[in-house]
């Protein structure tokens, strides 16, 4: 009998429970129970650092980009100081959006509901009446928007959270946190292409995630694009290809194909510092920043409910690349990811109808499995000092991001999982 | 189809109204047709409808302030959901046959309304043409998209047959309700 079968259904939250890393199983009831997800947006999306956008997607002074921390709808500005500011989108006076625009630029936010105005930088600047109904009586300091506890760009990228006692960014991220964004950012000189693509998907969040880190599924999932020409030699590069793994401390993990420095020519100097030619793994900022192949795009997987995620894909390239490179990395953009993407459009329906099979009452009694390669692989450092596992397909990166997860779910606080959470693995894995 | 020589060439200016009436009705026929070649599954055909150059497009459209409707949508070179040619074109379709598009397997069934169909435009043997639509899909056992929109179609005549040689397609959704873009437009 596995340590899950003896989880009583009405568990008290101890959320270990419903994940035993030692055999690599899953309770189902994560992926679709209301009363988890309600505790995963107190626990994890109002405590994380979440990414917002790129700095370039808000250059100037008034332009704005709207985003959502769990169930807070935030928009991040510009304000005439040239700061970035996370502001939470619901007016103090009844909680009315105040921007109803997914971008834009703008001199202040006036709520349409009674029209208390707020600058860039969310304090009240106006309020109707002020004098005839309020009688003056009504101190404005006190009343703008609420904002994201800290707010820290890294190579750009702007992160929120909504906890002050979260750590720093860079510590949060970590070694395996910055691998990803520091390939992406490349010399620093990038900018997000005008557009980012939005979609729904049925699925829980976790799911989504978890498939980031699945080399298994590509020859099966993605046989079509394969057999349809369109990449015909694709199950070969991916068959020939070696593993890796990197574990990060919070729940980043990097997982997918190395790619050796001595078997490639053209390197980058972040992809030098981390002994990775081209990073052709995949890593995820935990909780749900999925950075893809080569850095080219970042996919966000907004929650919304159990049964929905928001998927959200971000397309970078480097200012100024020729027209030709710029083009073609496009057309590689959209026809291989974003729901048109001819990989991608086959995922969405396996996410959802495996969070459809997290719901049955007889179904929830069996755990999910992620034992691959569990037990077999080894952690050791790299000449460039960092950490990971060599090996094939396995199921190393999801089954870390589970164990995360019941780690972060069962902390009170950023205190509690600063000193409770597992440090990334040395060792057998 | 008639021979290319009895259908009117130049601008629509040019036209009289009785030639406006049968250049309607010919491009009408034409888009239900299509339609008709989507929604039968004769997705081999359907590329025969469609010129070597063809340029298959579909925006990104975002909500923005009245002031700024003019970045409603993406652009050209910006990032899109469709950026296709002909032979990404035939990707997609021949995806569908190979046993492994599991997103259309079962095969989904869809139904294409074409509606509001305007000439827009003539030049030559091109005509722009722009039509209003609802691409509605029902899939597995209850689930279901629809998707509204415009085409801005412009199509050629090619030894007399009309063929569609450019396809920008403009949904009403900004962020898409749908788990995937799995159908064609
Ligand atoms: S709700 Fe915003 S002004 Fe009243
Ligand atoms: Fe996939």
């Amino acid at each position: 009998m596995n340590k899950l079968e003896r989880v009583p259904s009405q568990a008290a939250p101890d959320f270990a429970s419903f994940v035993d890393y030692e055999q690599g199983l899953v309770d189902r009831r994560i992926f679709s129970d209301e009363a988890i997800y309600q505790t995963e947006l107190e626990r994890i999306f109002a405590r994380a650092w979440n990414f917002m956008c790129h700095e370039s997607q808000i250059k100037e002074p008034g332009d704005f980009f709207q985003n959502r921390i769990g169930d807070d709808r935030v928009v991040i500005t510009r304000d005439k100081k040239g700061d970035v500011q996370v502001l939470l989108n619901s007016c103090r006076h009844r909680g009315n959006v105040i921007c109803r625009a997914e971008q834009g630029r703008a001199k202040s936010f006036m709520c349409p509901y009674h029209g208390w105005n707020y600058g860039l930088d969310g304090k009240l600047v106006g309020v109707p009446g002020m004098k005839e109904f309020y009688r003056n009586d009504l101190n404005k300091d006190e009343w703008g928007l609420g904002k994201a506890a800290k707010v820290e760009s890294y190579n750009g990228f702007v992160f929120a959270t909504m906890d002050p006692d979260a750590p720093p960014l860079e510590e949060y991220l970590g070694d395996v946190g910055k691998v990803g964004l520091d390939i992406a950012a490349r010399d620093g000189n990038i900018e997000v292409v005008n557009g980012v693509q939005k979609n729904r998907i049925g699925c829980n969040w976790k799911m989504a995630v978890d498939n980031l880190f699945d080399w298994y599924h590509p020859t099966v999932s993605h046989a079509s694009a394969q057999r349809s020409g369109f990449f015909p030699q694709f199950e070969e590069s991916l068959s020939h290809m070696d593993q890796m793994v990197m574990i990060g401390e919070y729940g980043h993990a990097i997982a997918g194909p190395l790619v050796k420095p001595e078997n490639e020519t053209t390197a980058t100097p972040a992809q030098n510092r981390y002994g990775i030619q081209q990073l052709k793994a995949h890593p995820n900022i935990f909780p749900n920043l999925w950075i893809t192949l080569q850095g080219d795009q970042l996919s966000l997987r907004l929650p919304n409910g159990p049964f929905e995620t928001e998927i959200w894909w971000f397309t970078i390239f480097q200012k100024g690349i020729p027209e030709e490179e710029r083009r073609l990395r496009l057309s590689m953009a959209s026809h291989v990811f974003g729901p048109g993407g001819l990989l991608e459009q086959d995922d969405g329906e396996n996410w959802a109808h495996s969070t459809r099979g997290t719901k049955g009452v007889a179904s929830r009694r069996y755990p999910l499995h992620y034992a691959m390669g569990k037990g077999h692989d080894q952690m050791v450092g790299t000449p460039e000092g960092h950490m990971r596992a060599e090996t094939v397909v396995n199921e190393h990166g999801q089954l870390w991001t589970y164990k995360s997860w019941a780690e972060w779910m069962d902390a009170e606080s950023w205190a509690d999982l600063k000193a409770n959470h597992s440090p990334a693995p040395a060792g057998r894995i | 189809m008639r021979a290319a020589e009895d259908i009117p060439m130049g601008t629509l200016q040019d036209l009289d109204p009785q030639a406006h009436m049968l250049l309607q009705f010919d491009v009408e026929r034409f888009l239900y047709d299509e339609a008709a070649a989507l929604d039968d599954r004769r997705f081999i055909e359907w590329l025969d409808l469609l010129t070597e150059d063809i340029h298959y497009w579909m925006p990104i459209r975002r909500t923005v302030n009245a002031n700024e409707l003019d970045q409603e949508f993406t652009q050209i070179g910006d990032m899109s959901y469709f950026d296709d040619d002909k032979e990404m074109l035939k990707h997609r379709v021949a995806r569908l046959d190979t046993g492994y598009a599991w997103a259309e397997l079962p095969p989904s069934r869809t139904r294409h309304l074409i509606t509001n169909v305007r000439l827009v435009g003539m030049d030559g043997d091109e005509i722009d043409v722009e039509s209003n639509f609802h691409l509605y899909r029902s899939r597995l056992d209850t689930e279901e998209d629809s998707w509204f929109g415009k085409r801005c179609d412009r199509l050629r005549r090619v030894d007399g047959q009309l063929k569609i040689c450019r396809r920008h397609i403009f949904l009403d959704q900004t962020v898409l309700l749908s788990t995937n873009l799995s159908s064609l437009f």
